[in-house]
């Protein structure tokens, strides 16, 4: 283990620094300078950044009636997605995403499902995801990035 | 990658069709420029994607005079992956922003997490004091791994776990961030570590799931 060779670094995307801002807008204007949800103002923990959110009928119905990035996250939410996959890619700050997804699901558009808290003890849970992962194949090392 | 849905679900079908996973995570932490991306990016089904999120960092031991930390929000990049375990559930992984000179908060991010990874480059190991500390005192489960590209690092084991003054029963490790099967089998390393823990406790109180 004491190798003479140094370890190789690199090979990673710089991640705390030299990205570019995703948006050109002021985080909290389309929150209308709000940090938290219409739900539950300033209580409470902020729902976590895996919590899934997907549209209802309702909200995909009057898609077209929503200004932008309310609409943007109601599309985006065909499917199940994180609060987390919302911000990627719709480039939003994750606590803009927090506000707006709880606007829309106090207005029926959206379907916002908390996980629950205790997953962490819960063997069952912590069981499957070490099955899960052991089916998950090697692969011949290769560089994503230079 | 995943295809869009079929345009030809019809509305009402689409909220009985569209339950989601049950969302689970873990935490890959560690110095700037440590592999923190790769190692997610290894493993991911889709390519690692970014966003902005609010970390607390706390300036540490500057003003001697008040003993106030100094709490400041700061807006960070963060990267992220995910694996699909199976249709009901969803594994996350979630690379922290690394905040060398400061300690911090990543309670938004790390609430309820299954456990923590601390990626460390054995020439500088000082970087990973702190997400160290972080998951000791969140009593968070977490194993350090050590990131050999070549599969050699500068040091042993022994001596990273000495330097880092880590308690026994914490997992310390060696693997290749580039690897998909070194980094499930060091992710695994982790959840047995979590499992074996909720077992203990459940053994201790009697509760059976």
């Amino acid at each position: 283990m004491t190798g003479e060779a140094p370890v190789e670094g690199g090979g990673e995307l710089p991640d705390e620094s030299g990205r570019e801002r995703p948006s050109p807008i002021r985080p909290f204007l389309l929150t209308a300078g709000r940090v938290a949800g219409t739900a539950a103002p300033g209580s409470g923990p902020p729902i976590p950044i895996e919590t899934q959110v997907v549209a209802t009928s309702g909200g995909l119905a009057v898609l077209d009636s929503f200004a932008s990035e309310h609409r943007d996250i109601i599309a985006a939410c065909r499917r199940p997605q994180s609060l987390a996959e919302l911000a990627a890619k719709l480039r939003l700050h994750l606590n803009v995403v927090r506000v707006i997804a709880d606007d829309l699901r106090a207005q029926g558009r959206l379907r916002v499902y908390v996980p629950r808290a205790n997953a962490a003890q819960d063997a069952s849970v912590l069981r499957r995801v070490i099955d899960g992962l052991r089916t998950v194949p090697d692969s011949r090392g290769f560089l994503r990035e230079g | 990658m995943k295809a869009d849905p079929p345009g030809t679900v019809a509305a009402h079908e689409q909220d009985m069709l569209q339950q989601p996973p049950l969302p689970v995570k873990m935490v890959i932490a560690g110095g700037f420029g440590v592999g923190k991306t790769t190692t997610v990016a290894s493993i991911s089904e889709i390519e690692p994607l970014t966003t902005e999120a609010s970390i607390t960092t706390v300036a540490a031991g500057v003003d001697d005079l008040s003993h106030t930390p100094e709490k400041t929000t700061t807006t960070v990049a963060m990267d992220f992956g995910c694996i699909t375990i199976d249709p009901t559930l969803k594994l996350y992984l979630f690379g922290t922003p690394g905040q060398e000179r400061f300690g911090f908060m990543w309670d938004d991010i790390v609430e309820g997490a299954l456990g923590g990874l601390v990626i460390v480059d054995t020439r500088r190991l000082d970087d990973c004091y702190a997400a160290v500390d972080y998951f000791e005192n969140r009593d968070i489960p977490f194993a350090v791994a050590l990131n050999a590209f070549d599969g050699k690092v500068d040091y042993e084991l022994d001596q990273v776990r000495w330097a880092l003054d880590v308690s026994d029963h914490v997992p310390v490790t060696v693997f290749d961030a580039r690897e998909r099967g070194s980094v499930r089998d060091t992710l695994l390393v982790v959840l047995e570590l979590a499992l074996e823990r909720v077992e203990r406790a459940q053994a201790r109180t009697g509760t059976r799931y």
